[in-house]
């Protein structure tokens, strides 16, 4: 077997790495020599909101079952009859699992990452939640819950594409993207019928819409924005608002069905 | 490195007694033997004799057998192996069946013979760890070893090499074949395979689904189902695509090496469980699963690893042709006096 001094100084290496890039949250562009970041805080009498619906009209998708009868266990683990969720749309029109988020208007700011990391679980052969928002350098945390094997795959563009094997049982794994990608398709390279989004910003403007199709993004600093919806079958659409200090505004969205 | 530094032994040892054939089981090819150290029965038994012997380590705990277990597959059935006072090594104990057919020994290829290979973990401080000099006078000291290492190799004294070649002729005995696989590839019997088991060799084979045979050989006349070769897997590596334990890297410092591991053979695979370098798949089940997803995305991703379209038949099936590599177990192969 190895000795120890190589492990032990592999190790080293890997954690001497990890470090370097804890420390490193420059952005490009901030004065090299700057030992930290200055965070962009908003003052506590400023801070806005935008808020607003997202709805579809035309004629509602029929349900669509997903077949997972290849795995008994997904079968069971997911409790109940799985339907395709690319589009959810309640009644009254209200369009659920939109990524909204502000594209533009915080240029020269820079935002503390989140220690909280964000989740996502393989649970039931399904991903959990399908679309969610993260901060680059944020930790996603991919929890298999499953008792089957997953891979999940989040096939980046912008960042490094990669996928991982997570059996049951196994640890949290914990991972980074590095660059802000709207959006990263993710994928389950085993089980075909999963699949996740997930968008990576520099701060922490952006929200997915819930089942009655509102979103919320607060804390905003005054100023005029570019605010962007994203809908995996319907695609993007965006808008202007602008707020003032303590300011509310609305952006209100409508996809046309076919 | 603490090993092979100052042990390579000088080859003068021969043994003395008549050559015995060491005779391959059905599916097995004939079984290379080194010059300088033909079988004999007297070399065999002696092998066999320190093999089970925990003299052959620091405080008297610990034999090869330990991790070696013939119960199990000659593995020891744990994910990582412990030695001496209960110290957790980093590796999974790999199988002794069939080894004397592997070019390269341990999971990192660092030994080019079992001659080579078989003092290693002696003396590895996360093993038995004990030196080499102290197994020596251990062995030596003891009148009943004396006299058979005088039968097995002449007069003279006790010495590393000798110990290295009865284990290494040992070794080469432990052969395991005429699995139901065997008879059915090679013994002709069509019946030897249920349906499921078929379909996965079949699944297996072909390059445009399992692929596994790429690595996992399967030649006309025999099936090692190694290469002998060190690949990437992805198996091992941490969230900034590295690996703490570089593998074959260790020895050769080649890019393409870093975190890639022996192939390991898949004979009587349903006893060698839990699975991979590190020991960290389970089942089976969690294997297949693993390489139908394409393993562990990294920068030295062997090319042959790639995500396959499997579907739920097709891994269960695979499951059920490797629980039929299980072969028949060598005789005379547990501890001495135990036949």
């Amino acid at each position: 077997m190895r000795p120890f001094p190589l492990f032990n100084l592999c190790l080293a290496i890997t954690l001497l790495a990890g470090c370097s890039g804890k420390v490193n949250t420059e952005q490009p562009g901030a004065a090299k020599s700057a030992p930290a970041p200055l965070y962009f805080k908003v003052g506590p009498g400023t801070a806005a909101v935008v808020t607003g619906t997202i709805r579809y009209q035309g004629k509602k998708p029929a349900l669509k079952l997903i077949d997972m009868s290849e795995e008994p266990a997904c079968v069971e683990a997911h409790h109940g009859k799985a339907y395709d969720e690319s589009l959810v749309v309640n009644k009254k029109g209200a369009l659920a699992n939109a990524f909204v988020y502000v594209k533009s208007g915080l240029q020269g700011k820079t935002f503390e990452i989140p220690a909280t990391p964000v989740t996502i679980d393989q649970s039931g052969c399904w991903f959990r939640p399908r679309v969610m928002g993260i901060q680059v350098g944020q930790v996603l945390k991919v929890v298999n819950s499953d008792p089957v094997t997953h891979n999940i795959h989040p096939m980046a563009q912008i960042n490094r594409e990669w996928n991982h094997s997570q059996g049951a049982g196994d640890p949290p794994l914990a991972r980074k993207f590095t660059k802000p990608e709207v959006m990263i398709p993710v994928k389950c390279n085993i089980h075909s019928w999963m699949h996740a989004f997930i968008g990576v910003l520099d701060y922490p403007y952006f929200a997915v819409s819930g089942d009655d199709g509102t979103f919320e993004i607060k804390n905003l600093p005054p100023g005029t924005y570019a605010i962007a919806v994203w809908q995996e079958k319907l695609g993007t659409q965006e808008q202007q608002v602008t707020v003032g200090p303590l300011g509310k505004a609305e952006a209100n969205f409508t996809f046309k069905g076919k | 490195m603490v090993f092979c530094v100052g042990c390579k032994t000088s080859g003068n040892a021969r043994p003395v007694g008549a050559v015995e054939e060491i005779k391959a089981p059905l599916g097995l090819p004939l079984v290379p033997i080194p010059a300088d150290n033909p079988p004999t029965a007297q070399t065999i038994a002696l092998g066999r004799k320190l093999f089970y012997d925990t003299r052959l380590s620091k405080d008297n705990t610990l034999a090869c057998a330990s991790c070696h277990n013939p119960n199990l597959g000659f593995t020891d059935g744990r994910s990582l192996s412990l030695g001496v006072g209960g110290m957790s090594g980093v590796r999974n104990a790999p199988t002794l069946l069939n080894a004397a057919y592997s070019p390269l020994q341990f999971w990192d290829g660092r030994a080019s013979s079992l001659e080579e290979q078989s003092a290693d973990p002696i003396a590895n401080p996360i093993e038995m760890n004990q030196t080499h000099k102290v197994s020596v006078s251990k062995i030596s000291g003891n009148p009943a070893y004396k006299a058979e290492f005088a039968q097995a190799f002449g007069p003279g004294p006790v010495t590393l090499e000798k110990i290295e070649k009865s284990l290494a002729s040992f070794e080469r005995t432990l052969l395991s074949g005429n699995s139901p696989f065997d008879r059915y590839e090679y013994g002709g019997e069509k019946t030897a395979l249920t349906p499921g088991a078929i379909r996965g060799l079949a699944v297996f084979v072909d390059p445009k689904r399992g692929n596994c045979a790429a690595c996992h050989t399967i030649h006309p006349a025999y099936a090692l189902f190694t290469d002998g070769r060190f690949h990437n897997t992805g198996e091992g590596v941490n969230g900034e695509g590295e690996f703490n334990d570089l593998g074959r890297f260790g020895q050769t410092k080649l890019e393409a090496d870093r975190g890639a591991f022996k192939t390991p053979t898949l004979r009587n695979v349903a006893l060698t469980g839990p699975y991979m370098h590190d020991g960290s798949l389970k089942t089976l089940k969690d294997v297949v699963a693993f390489y139908a997803g394409g393993g562990d995305s990294n920068p030295d991703l062997d090319k042959e690893i790639k995500a396959i379209s499997l579907s739920g038949q097709d891994r269960a099936d695979l499951v059920e042709f490797l629980q039929e590599l299980t072969g028949e177990m060598p005789k005379n192969a547990g501890p001495p006096g135990k036949e």
